[in-house]
């Protein structure tokens, strides 16, 4: 297999999901690679109770029924629309749940403003249509079109980000089932095979951008995801995508868990001075999700890895913590400033440890910054 | 054992992951079977049950009909017995209740005391109970531990009560009878999540209701006892110490082998009803045989426990022992479901009054027979077709409902649930799609991205099957209390126990009868929450009496307030006098306290004796205190307790007199310090100089004596701006400084550039001083013209917003006198204006500017004054034959100020009056038309 970047999902867990296919007995609807039972096992992981041979790992964390919602939501003949602020992993489950169906999880459509209709059913390559004329052969299908003829899934990312255009013609693609290509005078119908449906995320803070219409929203299943509080599933979260992050740089680094539980204490206290804040002056203009503390735990380790001695430090955590979240000067810096002051100092006096590194750190890295 | 093998594989991993060792784990093993054959085994036959769990509710019913026992032991406290024949008044769930306000070997912080033990329809206690009273010649026993034991064995560091809040059940203490859980969270979430289920309750549902559906009795107790056995060998080793089940356990067994013993009742024919954990108890006096143990149980407390029902309802009681929302009555549709299936005939109590709602249609003829049952076990799972009626009929249900509220749901959304329960059923495991897949289902297939109206789809799924049900306690188990005041309100002519809000309007006038009612009604807004009783147009003060009133009675929402009402008392009046003497009495009671107490027996109890004695106790508590913060409250309530008591009194009660004059001494005494003292606000001060002042003359009559006051503002040297003025005030009120020295003094002030910015304050001094001496009203309203006019833009611009300010905050309600004042004086055209000359710089009559500017006499009204300045004969000659010695520069005029209580007037006028009353009577006849004075 060829190098990439960040393989998607079927091909990163080609040989488990080859072997979950090799022992599942269940009924699969349509043309499903598994059936919905080992769908969920391959998203949430077994347990000794389901008597494998292998340990299957979890891939998603949050409550199983929403995975569960999801699942039967793509057996039956509507759209599944995952909702909920941005990171809480949505994209990342609608990517598992594609790759678990389809094997295919890369007929994405992103939606943006600049979105048009041509994404989500067809384009023509221009110079073939000078060449030969209007003709299947000239015809690039898009992703949501590839979907329906081969019956897999299609995904539709921030679905709400798109024009109404767009949404108008996923309702008739979700209601009729084809698209027809007016421009050819046979052949001219591309029909959905069983199996085809669409997964779309959209971003609850995008609410009002565009709003669905309420015939696709009829169309859709909402499964809404809620941000994860509990922290012993965000630490599980965390660690589970630094542990692939480490794979995919080949980095032979290892995360102490003292620093773990003080980068997520550390976006506790943060969320909750934000909840309680007055103004929008007073709060981050970071959401502070779970993604938000991969992206700073990467930082740090990237970091440690690249300029660093290859070791974690608590102040590299400190100084990746500071640099991802003073995004406005001096509003930010500010709110950093009284955490450290207020909360990290004391708190290294009293229990020490890696606090007094992760202080020392945070200092410097706001000084620099101020 | 084929359906039981997902619960046993659970059992066993949760005993794997639990025990610690491979030793521990094989012991726990064989105990658990151990467990099952003791309890199994027992003479007195065990019936474990599980609290909602409609399999041990429809075990029971089958078991009482085939053994048909003649006693039945029950796991609930034995003090609650002689309530359990007064369920048949009640619409279940109630919950029976001990109550007890008076401690006695309790902490007294841990009262008032609290038990309550729900009840509800679809559970095997209600079946035992059901039987035993509606069965002749059966006996029903409980036998656990009394309520006063439940706080006995309540660790003593902690206080008495849970945290939660469960609106129907306050802050009492639950208990409930078969409390089957874990009992330790990590094994709860060990389960949860092998088992692949959201909580408890659904656990319980796919792992044991379900395979027990169709179970034998054996098969029923055993699994239930091998549940019990595994949750008590796994729980943490200090539990024993904690929880107090073996304590209880030990009393159960003890009182089951006297009361064998002392009726001599055929153990063959006893039944013991006990939750699964206490089955697999392992306690030495557990068995009929067992041999003797020194247990003893200890007798109660003296505290006076008081019982009743109360209503209760689901959400109250998945609040209080933490069940997931809406699982008590998804257990509940079970049950019904399963009743109407039949197979079993449930007992209910004659004369129950029947709490099922009329969403929950029974569907057709049952089909299942019993001996089907087994067959049906054995075959893979199969949909009957009842089940999949019920789905379709739920599915078109929660489609119309959504409908109704709001969403834009179609018969499109009905297929989809409907395909999604099943879906969902097959990917969890499950045989048929239980309640909780439905409600998944509907979730997923309904619920968009906002709920378009109050309730979402997840609430809409439990409204439709039964809702949160509500129970209602019947008339005749109310207390007496309450049953009096229904009785009381009975002439308004509504059934005030229906739940429902109630508009009453009420015609005083035209309907004078139904005063008493009205009387009710404000005693009872005095004593129960907000919104039992509201007034919407009316209202009830000191000196008021409403013509017309309207209220909201919704006091059968509030059943449950009332009935503890009825454990203070027989009456709403007696638990009121109660309520106030308790409050006088308490360690942090103040005078202020005490008098609005006796506001309060007089607005609702009347009668002289209790006020009295609230009011010595308010002297009592005066004289006590050395806090001034209250005076303003004080002063505020003393004077409309005067007020009140001069119009309605021939003579003002003692206490009065004496809180008075000990307020009086009090007041005078705290002076120079509360003058001085940093944390006694202008407010403070300026109250008890109005007490001071205004109850001077009434004081003096009563034999205080004058010196003290003005010895007390000799010696009172405050540093404050608005205390300074306060002093002044004071001064002035004594006689001891002139308008002309004051107006001197604050012309000062303006001129110095350094104390301008403080003025404001100066001006709320004087302000507040307007409280102790109303005659300068128009003496502010001149400072503060001459404050307007003098002082220069640039300081006058930024100052006024301060100054605005500052009399909001400290003396909001002495602005409007001041505003009246102001309009009095001013023009009130813009002609009039130009034309206007301020009466402080108008040239007063020949030899009147000494007198009113010494006395202030301005006030009392110009053409008087000018009247008796131009012919002081007339006045002197009278003043002569009166015997008045004083003459003119003493004369200072009764406070004439709106509100302001007459007896704020000289000493010397009131003790002239007091000495001629005849004279004032026959001048009030004259102008009052006869009203006492
Ligand atoms: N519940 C979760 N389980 C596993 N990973 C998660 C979860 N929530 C967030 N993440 C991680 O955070 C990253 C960002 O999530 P993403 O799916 O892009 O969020 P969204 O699409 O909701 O904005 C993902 O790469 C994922 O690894
Ligand atoms: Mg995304």
């Amino acid at each position: 297999m060829t190098e990439m970047l960040r393989a998607p999902a079927e091909v990163k867990y080609a040989e488990e999901l080859d072997w979950l296919e090799s022992v599942d007995d269940g009924p699969k609807p349509f043309s499903w690679r598994l059936s919905p039972r080992m769908v969920r096992l391959f998203v949430l992981g077994s347990e000794r109770s389901d008597g494998l041979d292998r340990e299957i790992p979890q891939k998603w964390f949050g409550d199983r029924s929403f995975v569960e919602r999801a699942i039967v939501t793509l057996a039956s003949d509507r759209g599944l629309l995952l909702i909920g602020d941005p990171g809480t992993g949505k994209s990342w489950l609608a990517e598992l749940l594609a790759a678990a169906i389809s094997r295919n999880s890369t007929l994405v459509v992103q939606g943006t403003a600049g979105t048009t209709e041509d994404h989500i059913k067809y384009s023509w390559n221009v110079s073939m249509v000078i060449a030969k004329g209007q003709s299947r052969d000239s015809m690039i299908p898009s992703p949501i079109m590839t979907a329906m003829e081969h019956g897999v899934i299609g995904r539709f990312e921030e679905l709400t980000r798109s024009t109404s255009d767009v949404q108008d013609a996923l309702i008739s693609i979700l209601s009729e089932k084809y698209v027809s290509i007016p421009e050819l005078d046979d052949d001219n119908i591309v029909f959905a095979q069983p199996g085809f449906s669409i997964i779309a995320t959209a971003n609850s803070r995008d609410r009002g951008v565009n709003d669905l219409s309420s015939a696709l929203k009829r169309r859709f299943n909402f499964v809404r995801i809620p941000v994860v509080t509990n922290k012993k599933s965000e630490a599980e979260i965390v660690r589970f995508r630094t542990v692939e992050l480490l794979r995919r740089h080949n980095i032979d680094l290892e995360l102490p868990p003292t620093l773990l539980d003080i980068l997520l204490r550390s976006f506790a206290d943060l969320r909750a001075a934000a909840a309680s804040a007055q103004s929008d002056d007073g709060r981050l203009e970071s959401a502070l999700s779970t993604a938000e503390q991969i992206g700073v735990l990467e930082d740090a380790i990237l970091h440690s890895n690249f300029f660093g001695d290859r070791t974690l430090k608590a102040e590299t955590l400190a100084g990746s913590l500071v640099g991802s979240l003073a995004r406005r000067t001096p509003e930010d810096l500010a709110i950093l400033n009284k955490y450290w002051h207020g909360v990290v100092e004391p708190r290294s006096k009293k229990e020490g440890g890696e606090w007094q590194g992760f202080l020392e750190g945070g200092r410097q890295a706001i000084a620099t910054l101020s | 054992m084929s359906t039981f093998g997902a619960l046993r594989r659970q059992l066993d991993d949760a005993a794997e992951t639990f025990a610690g060792s491979p030793g521990a784990l094989s012991e726990i093993l064989t105990g658990m079977v151990d467990d099952v054959d003791r309890a199994l085994g027992e003479r007195l036959e065990i019936f474990p049950v599980c609290h909602h769990s409609p399999a041990s509710a429809l075990a029971m019913a089958r078991r009482l009909r085939d053994k048909q026992p003649q006693v039945i032991y029950l796991e609930l406290c034995e003090d609650l017995r002689p309530l359990l024949d007064e369920l048949r008044t009640c619409r279940l769930p109630v919950a029976l209740q001990a109550f007890a306000t008076e401690l006695d070997g309790f902490p007294e912080s841990w009262g008032p005391l609290s038990v309550v033990a729900p009840i509800t329809e679809a559970s095997a206690e209600y079946q035992a109970i059901a039987y035993a009273l509606d069965t002749p010649g059966v006996e029903l026993v409980l036998v656990d531990r009394s309520s006063d034991h439940v706080f006995q064995w309540h660790p003593r560091e902690e206080p008495g009560r849970p945290a939660e809040e469960a609106a129907l059940h306050g802050d009492a203490v639950g208990v409930e009878i078969g409390d089957l859980r874990p009992r330790f969270a990590e094994l709860e979430e060990h389960l949860l999540h092998h088992g692949k289920v959201r909580h408890w309750s659904e656990w319980w549902d796919q792992y044991v209701e379900q395979p027990l559906a169709g179970a034998d009795y054996d098969t029923y107790r055993q699994v239930m006892v091998l549940i019990g056995g595994l949750f008590r060998r796994l729980r943490p080793h200090d539990a024993a110490k904690l929880d107090r089940d073996e304590d209880r356990e030990r009393h159960m067994w003890t009182r089951m082998r006297e009361h064998l013993a002392a009726t001599g009742a055929d153990p063959e024919r006893c039944l013991y009803v006990c939750g699964a954990f206490h089955a697999a108890s392992r306690v030495e006096e557990f068995g009929l045989d067992a041999a003797r143990t020194d247990f003893e149980i200890s007798p109660r407390t003296a505290t006076n426990w008081l019982y009743g029902l109360i209503p209760s309802s689901h959400s109250a009681i998945e609040a209080q022992f933490g069940l997931a929302p809406g699982s008590v009555s998804i257990a509940a549709a079970t049950y019904d479901k399963a009743v109407s299936r039949g197979g079993v005939k449930p007992y209910t109590l004659k004369g129950q009054q029947k709490g099922r709602r009329p969403g929950t249609k029974p569907p057709a003829a049952p089909v299942a027979v019993a001996d089907q049952l087994s067959e049906f076990l054995s075959k893979p799972a199969q949909r009957d077709p009842l089940d999949e009626a019920e789905l379709l009929g739920w599915c078109v249900d929660i489609v119309r409902l959504a409908r109704r509220n709001g969403y834009l749901s179609s018969t499109a959304d009905a297929i989809a649930v409907y395909e999604t329960s099943i879906l969902l059923a097959g990917m969890r495991g499950r045989a048929r799609p239980t309640l909780y897949d439905f409600q998944d289902a509907a979730v997923t297939c309904i619920e968009k991205d906002t709920v378009p109206g109050r309730r979402d789809v997840r609430r809409l799924c439990e409204i439709m099957l039964g809702g949160d049900r509500i129970g209602e306690v019947g008339y005749q188990s109310m207390p007496p209390l309450a049953q009096d005041v229904f009785e009381r309100l009975a002439p308004l002519g509504y059934d005030m126990t229906k739940r429902a809000v109630h508009r009453v309007l009420l015609d005083l006038n035209a309907d004078p009868e139904l005063e008493p009612c009205s009387h009710l009604l404000w005693v009872l807004r005095r004593l129960m929450p907000e919104h039992a009783v509201r007034p919407i147009m009316g209202s009830r003060r000191l000196g008021e009496r409403s013509v017309q009133e309207s209220w909201d009675v919704a006091l059968g929402h509030h059943q449950r307030a009332l009935i503890e009402l009825g454990y203070e008392g027989v009456t709403v009046e007696q638990v009121l006098e109660q309520r106030l003497r308790r409050s006088v009495w308490e360690p942090k009671a103040t005078a202020a306290d005490a008098l609005q107490a006796v506001e309060e027996a007089i607005l609702f109890l009347g009668g002289r004796r209790f006020t009295d004695e609230l009011g010595a106790r308010a002297v009592e508590l005066l004289a006590a205190e050395r806090s001034v913060d209250d005076a303003p409250d004080v002063l505020r309530r003393v004077r409309r307790l005067l007020a009140h008591y001069r119009a309605t009194e021939p003579a003002l009660p003692e206490w009065c007199e004496r809180f008075v004059t000990t307020g009086y001494a009090q007041y005078c005494t705290l002076l120079p310090t509360a003058f001085v003292a940093e944390d006694v606000g202008v407010r403070q001060v300026a109250a008890m100089l109005g007490f001071l002042a205004s109850m001077e003359s009434l004081a003096l009559s009563l034999g205080c004596d004058r010196a003290q006051l003005e010895l007390a503002v000799r010696q009172s040297h405050p540093e404050t701006p608005g205390k300074i003025a306060l002093l002044w005030a004071a001064r002035f009120q004594l006689g001891v400084l002139t308008i002309g020295e004051l107006r001197e003094r604050c012309a000062e002030l303006l001129a110095n550039p350094l104390v301008v910015p403080s003025f404001p304050q100066y001006l709320s001094g004087f302000v507040q001083a307007l409280e102790a001496a109303p005659v300068l009203t128009p003496f502010v309203v001149e400072v503060i013209s001459g404050a307007f006019a003098r002082l220069p833009d640039e300081v006058l611009l930024p100052w006024l917003p301060t100054l605005i300010q500052t009399l909001r905050e400290e003396a909001p309600e002495l602005v409007p006198v001041l505003i009246r004042e102001a309009g009095r004086t001013f023009p009130a055209t813009l002609t009039a204006v130009d034309a206007w000359v301020p009466p402080w710089t108008a040239p007063s009559g020949p030899g009147g500017a000494e007198v009113a500017t010494a006395t202030g006499a301005g006030a009392a009204g110009g053409p008087v004054t000018g009247l008796l300045a131009a012919h002081p004969a007339a006045a002197d000659a009278l003043a002569a034959l009166l015997g008045c010695e004083g003459g003119w520069k003493t004369l200072t005029p009764a406070g004439s100020a709106p509100g302001h209580d007459a007896s704020g007037g000289s000493p010397e006028v009131a003790a002239l009056v007091a000495r001629h009353p005849a004279t004032v009577d026959a001048v009030a006849a004259l102008l009052c038309g006869g009203a006492a004075v």
